[in-house]
């Protein structure tokens, strides 16, 4: 009796123990704003697999601190999706995971997106693998052009025309608006939305080599004009002035007649609200020439989590096939090359659009991303809402240049 | 003659000696917490301050650098400036709203304890839960302000609070005296009810008028009860941040960076925890300095003057 009890409870012991050591929970942070093409993925994920994954959104401007400081902490998630460019600047302390090897083994490993794969990378170790590709485009409301009377079909090329289109629909009254943009110190909404004027036109914000700012230029000028002249025409919602990125996909309420926004808004749009009907087109530079911000996110593993394997399954799943239909549908771009065409088959032809845009689109490549661009106090955040919605425009340059410039210099 | 001297202190001196060991055990457990949760993270700080200290990565000692960046930050001095701005508004607001209220409290009429608990019910509302109301009643198109005063015909268009700078200082100004006043008014209540009857009856008979009896025996007397909500009030006020980090992110173009809010930003979004540990200290001996200036203005301690 005895040691059949023993035996009973040996067995249930042994099911109890391997029952826990083969569902492993993993436990991940995203970002919020990135829609919900990883959200719909982990759920396909958890309902297909024995292990889980476990995510938390945290808002995307404290998602740099937060992680580090649960590093720091030793309360760090398993994974991270990390904004592909802080990546360098974590992995060059030494807190993440080296997936060289890993990654080098798996067969689709030279067609994953190279940009992200290069930011990933640091001393020729590999720190980080593509999670999701975004790049921004420019999308007008279909059923608001035709009430103005204007061509829903016919995409704008260029500012003036964005700016005329803008008034027209503007002239329906009510709280109908030509354009939005989260203009209250949105540093990230805004290097998204509103950089592709000056690089369309052929010049940038930072010099090649990230060492000098160089915010003041003909281009730059133009571009914020262009904005300026929209906001005092009262094309914009009055809110925008303080937006700080919280309304960020105010396009969606269907009462805005052009926004520039991001892929991972068209699976949104095309998921969340089918009744709008929308064109996308690449967003204009400010005096002619396309442009377009690459983004997104790289997968990144903390160092020394136990729970590598189950990771590493979790990650696979995401490059197989069904896991990238899955992010493509709700909007994040293919990360394998070799099977993008089948992935966005069947899929909203729009997003291809956000495919064209890589081959125009550019990526700053700066270890103070967050300092400079990001940070809700940085100089760009603040430098957007001043020249755009404040009364001195050459003071608004002038500081921010120089406010770049010395973190710049006390980064070197 | 020394002998018997010492020999009659020696009893009384024993007994003073345990006494001050018997003190020293009440007080015992107050000390251990003070040390636990004040002291030793204070000298933690000032220990970090000397370092290089990044929030990853290997710290580096380098002395008092960081106390020399200090004084050439513009973007420190010019939260500074932000905060001096905003303690000397705010506290003044805060008094000139909660002193009548407390006077007006304090007489016994009718629905008296209503009044009371209404004035004092904001108090109860966490700062943070306050700033988030306060966004929305402030919002451009969905919130209450803005939208009421357009249905009152009294603007074409409804203003954007939050978007500038008067507007936007001027609404916080006003949730903050919404949010204190009452914790203020109950402070000076106190005050206020410890002046016994009998004086202000003997003044009364005296031909003192109501202005006279308020400037030469009421403030007088509420000296002590005025320093405790002056420096509670000043104190509060210079390490703002939760109404500035909620409503306006820093403002419009970062005009809204108190001294707190700076140091946060230093230490966890640039990740230089060494040099916010010396802007901590440093805010520290401002406030250290502000109190002492304070007690010294109102001449706490002393009898009467």
């Amino acid at each position: 009796m005895i040691k059949r009890l023993l035996a009973a409870t040996g067995i249930a012991t042994l099911c109890l123990m391997s029952a826990a050591s083969a569902a492993d929970k993993v436990e991940m942070w995203v970002r919020t704003g990135i829609g919900e093409a990883f959200k719909k993925t982990v759920e396909a994920y958890n309902s297909s697999h024995e292990n889980q994954v476990s995510m938390t959104e945290v808002p995307f401007s404290e998602l740099v601190q937060k992680y580090a400081t649960a590093i720091a902490g030793g309360q760090a998630p398993d994974a991270l999706s990390m904004d592909l460019i802080y990546n360098p600047a974590f992995a060059a302390a030494g807190q993440l995971e080296d997936l060289t090897d890993w990654a080098k083994s798996l067969p689709y490993f030279s067609a994953l997106s190279p940009s992200h794969v290069k930011l990933g990378t640091y001393q020729d170790r590999i720190y980080g693998l593509p999670l999701s590709v975004e790049t921004s485009v420019f999308a007008w409301n279909k059923d608001l052009y035709k009430k103005a009377g204007l061509d829903p079909e016919k995409a704008p090329t260029t500012w003036d025309e964005i700016t005329a289109n803008a008034e027209k629909i503007r002239a329906l009254g009510d709280d109908n608006y030509g354009f939005y943009f989260s203009g209250g110190g949105c540093g990230g909404c805004m290097i998204f939305t509103f950089t592709p004027l000056v690089w369309g036109a052929g010049a940038d914000i930072l010099s090649a080599d990230s060492k000098t700012a160089t915010l003041d230029t003909p281009e730059m000028r133009k571009a914020v004009d262009i904005y300026r002249n929209m906001v005092k025409k009262d094309l914009v919602p009055a809110g925008a002035a303080s937006d700080n990125g919280a309304n960020f996909l105010t396009f969606t309420s269907g009462k805005i007649g052009q926004q520039s926004l991001g892929a991972f808004a068209i699976g949104s749009l095309v998921t969340e609200h089918p009744d709008i009907n929308f064109g996308v087109t690449l967003i204009p530079g400010a005096t002619g020439g396309t442009s377009s911000f690459a983004g997104g996110d790289n997968f990144v593993i903390t160092k020394g989590t136990p729970k590598m394997a189950a990771v590493k399954e979790f990650l696979e799943y995401i490059y197989s096939e069904d896991g990238q239909k899955m992010m493509a549908k709700y909007g994040s771009l293919p990360t394998r090359g070799d099977i993008a065409g089948k992935v966005l088959e069947g899929l909203d032809p729009r997003l291809q659009v956000g495919i064209e845009a890589i081959s125009v689109a550019k990526t700053p490549y700066t270890l103070q991303f967050n300092d400079l661009i990001n940070s809700a106090n940085g100089p760009w955040a603040s430098f957007t809402n001043a020249a755009i919605f404040g009364e001195d425009v050459d003071g608004a340059f002038s500081n921010a240049q120089s406010e770049m410039q010395s973190i710049i210099d006390s980064g070197q | 003659m020394t002998g018997s001297g010492s020999k009659t202190l020696s009893p009384q001196r024993k007994r003073r000696r345990r006494s001050g060991w018997r003190g020293l055990v009440y007080i015992a457990p107050a000390m251990a917490l003070v040390i636990l949760f004040f002291v030793m993270p204070v000298i933690f700080t000032g220990w970090m301050s000397l370092h290089n200290w990044p929030l990853m990565g290997g710290t580096r000692w380098i002395g008092l650098k960081n106390y020399v960046r200090m004084l050439h930050d513009a973007r420190f001095l010019s939260a500074l400036q932000f905060t001096a701005y905003y303690t000397i508004v705010v506290t003044i607001a805060i008094f000139a709203v909660a002193f009548p209220l407390a006077i007006f409290v304090e007489k016994q009429r009718r629905f008296v304890s209503a009044y009371r608990t209404i004035i004092f019910l904001p108090v109860v509302v966490g700062l943070a839960t306050a700033s988030l109301l306060w966004v929305w009643l402030a919002n451009v198109d969905s919130g209450f302000v803005g939208p009421a005063l357009k249905a009152l015909g009294l603007v074409d268009k409804s203003p954007n609070l939050l978007a500038t700078f008067d507007s936007a200082f001027l609404t916080i100004i006003i949730m903050v005296v919404w949010k204190i006043a009452g914790f203020t008014m109950i402070i000076l209540l106190t005050g206020l009810q410890a002046i016994p009857a009998d004086l202000t009856e003997a003044a009364r008979i005296d031909g003192a008028g109501r202005w006279q009896r308020f400037r030469y025996l009421t403030l007088p007397l509420m000296r002590k009860t005025i320093a405790l909500a002056l420096i509670i009030s000043v104190t509060g006020s210079i390490l703002a941040f939760d109404q500035f980090y909620i409503m306006t992110s820093g403002g419009p173009q970062n005009r809204m960076i108190s001294v707190v809010y700076y140091i946060f930003n230093q230490s966890f979004v640039s990740f230089n925890l060494g040099y916010g540990a010396a802007l901590s200290i440093a805010l520290l001996a401002i406030l250290v300095v502000l109190s002492i200036v304070q007690l010294w203005l109102l001449r706490v301690g002393e009898e009467r003057p």
